[in-house]
């Protein structure tokens, strides 16, 4: 394992930022670099799994990846795109809480995806606008916190249905009170237990 | 205050099942916000008109009480909610007919108010400087004023209506530790960041709020007269912070909390949202038989029965999608499972964390009921 992602795994977020700066200097493929720091994400994502670090610990380890990525990206801007795959994410209509969002945001990056954030108490049409500015995308994040929106979450899935997006977007959804009857209320398709599991369940959305 | 039979006979019971000396389970109403929808009264009305609200929010109890029997209070009424949560988390909370439509929840609207360097001015001038300095930013502060007036003039004929209702409300007030009220300012995000970067810097700050916070409490809970109260745990649950974060700034404020409750004869709840399998074992640390642990589904209780044995007393924990999207038989399901899996004594039945708003009537029914009626 490289010596970044190892370092990103520790949360060791000054030592990773010199070690980035230094292998850039060094004329390291910046690519190369990046996709150490995705490894060390990875790394985070499954001691998380494994019940060895917290949501402090994936909070820690996005602020240090966000920091890296922004001293890397200049490098590599011209090298083409090289995500997995585009979401829209979003907090429903009626919910202004952004942390847990803001966490999704920050996994999903990680984790190589593309990721359209329409922010927070984000109307239907909001989300179903970005669908159509952005035709790649082919997930549509919904964030919950409140068991009062759900009708938003389901008023946001109708939107996509009425738009005609339904068939090509799969919807996830995810908060403090979603779980599967959620799903079932909303006819999303699936939901995320956490901001890691958002990750996994992305892929699977996307069939990767 | 004067009390009744009925009163005391559920106080008694409480604390019964306290000592895990009860034959049945106990039952608790704790939803805040659930009663407006069913009682026709817009969210910004229901938090504002506090005589109004007041009256809706001991209709609806009683409502539920006639088909199924409430034992306990969990929660107060929410009158002016905003000023409870803005002074007990430092920050700004968004309320109905205000900053949001006339019949929405008040959310809090969480942003950083101080910066790393407050920590400091919290050690150099003490908590109440701090909390002088930061309140302002978060409320106006004749909100603050209106607040106390309203307390003082509503809260005693509040009290009397739960006592002559026959319902002792066992958690009076709800505390938060330094660690919650630090995280509210600073927002949580940057929060967590500086327990990485700065932990000692963190802890001398919460060592200098915490007496504050203990003296304040304690001094609220004797004027009430009152059984107990919460203990918060909100951001620091297991699920969301490392081991050392709560060991360090956690943890022992949390126990230093209910440690003064109990020395001063009020029974500590500890209110636990979120996850917090990983620690559950360091409730044995609290005395036997004299706490109670309010979860909202996310910890395993089963598991925790095994491991606390009969030394902690549990309260919940009927999630919140339940009560609001799922069907009577599942909530009562639910309950029955509950119970089987924690067993009778020590155990009172409520909804995890609060009820939601949009909670069902039937839902709330057959929670209370499947509890009173099962075994």
């Amino acid at each position: 394992m490289s010596i970044i992602a190892q370092l990103i795994a520790d949360l060791e977020d000054e030592k990773v930022v010199v070690e980035v700066e230094k292998q850039l200097e060094a004329g390291t493929d910046p690519q190369e670099i990046f996709a150490a720091c995705q490894d060390g994400m990875n790394l985070v994502g499954k001691k998380f799994q494994d019940g060895e670090y917290f949501v402090s610990d994936l909070m820690m380890s996005g602020a240090i990846f966000k920091e890296v990525s922004e001293i890397i990206k200049p490098y590599i801007m011209s090298s083409g795109d090289s995500t997995i795959g585009k979401i829209v994410l979003g907090t429903v209509e009626g919910d202004i809480h952004d942390i847990g969002k803001d966490l999704v945001f920050a996994m999903l990056s990680a984790g190589n995806f593309e990721v359209i954030d329409v922010g927070v108490d984000a109307k239907p049409e909001l989300f179903v606008n970005a669908l159509k500015e952005n035709p790649d995308a082919t997930v549509l994040a919904l964030s919950c916190l409140l068991t009062t929106c759900y009708d938003a979450v389901k008023e946001t899935v109708d939107a996509v249905i009425d738009a005609g997006l339904r068939d090509k977007v799969k919807i996830m959804i995810g908060g403090g009170p979603v779980d599967q009857s959620v799903v079932d209320y909303t006819k999303a398709d699936k939901f995320g237990k956490d901001a890691q599991d958002a990750v996994t369940v992305a892929k699977e959305l996307m069939g990767l | 205050m004067m009390t009744n039979t009925v009163y005391d006979e559920k106080v008694k019971k409480y604390k019964s099942i306290v000592k895990f000396e009860n034959t049945s389970v106990g039952t608790a109403y704790g939803g805040p916000a659930t009663p407006a929808h069913h009682k026709g009264i817009l969210m910004k009305d229901y938090i504002t008109d506090t005589k109004r609200g007041f009256q809706a929010y001991i209709e609806y109890i009683n409502e539920i009480n006639e088909i199924a029997p409430i034992d306990f209070l969990n929660t107060p009424y929410p009158g002016m909610m905003n000023v409870i949560l803005t002074t007990m988390w430092l920050s700004k909370v968004k309320i109905p007919g205000r900053e949001l439509p006339d019949d929405a929840l008040w959310q809090i609207d969480e942003k950083a108010v101080i910066d790393r360097d407050d920590y400091d001015f919290v050690i150099q001038n003490g908590y109440e400087a701090f909390r002088a300095k930061v309140l302002p930013k978060v409320i106006d502060m004749a909100e603050v004023e209106k607040f106390f007036k309203y307390i003082g003039e509503e809260g005693p004929s509040q009290s009397k209506a739960f006592i002559d209702n026959g319902f002792p409300l066992v958690s009076e007030i709800a505390t938060a530790p330094p660690f919650e009220i630090l995280s509210g300012a600073r927002s949580m995000p940057k929060f967590f960041m500086d327990c990485y970067k700065v932990m000692d810097k963190i802890k001398e700050a919460q060592d200098v709020i915490q007496p504050t916070v203990v003296a304040n409490a304690i001094g609220m809970l004797k004027n009430a007269n009152a059984i107990g109260a919460w203990v918060g745990g909100w951001r620091g649950a297991s699920g969301l912070v490392s081991p050392k974060i709560w060991d360090t700034l956690v943890w022992p404020y949390m126990k230093g909390m209910a440690d003064a409750m109990l020395e001063n004869g009020f029974i500590p709840v500890f209110h636990l949202d979120q996850n917090w399998d990983r620690d559950i074992e360091r409730f044995l640390e609290m005395p036997a038989k004299s706490c109670v642990l309010n979860t909202d589904g996310m910890t395993d209780l089963k598991r925790a029965r095994k491991l606390l044995g009969d030394h902690v007393a549990f309260m919940g924990d009927v999630p919140a999608p339940l009560l609001s999207t799922a069907s009577a038989d599942k909530v009562s399901d639910y309950v029955k499972q509950l119970i089987d899996n924690v067993g009778i004594k020590g155990t009172i039945i409520t909804s995890g964390c609060d009820a939601p708003a949009n909670a069902k009537f039937e839902n709330m029914v057959a929670m209370i009921k499947t509890a009173a009626d099962y075994k």
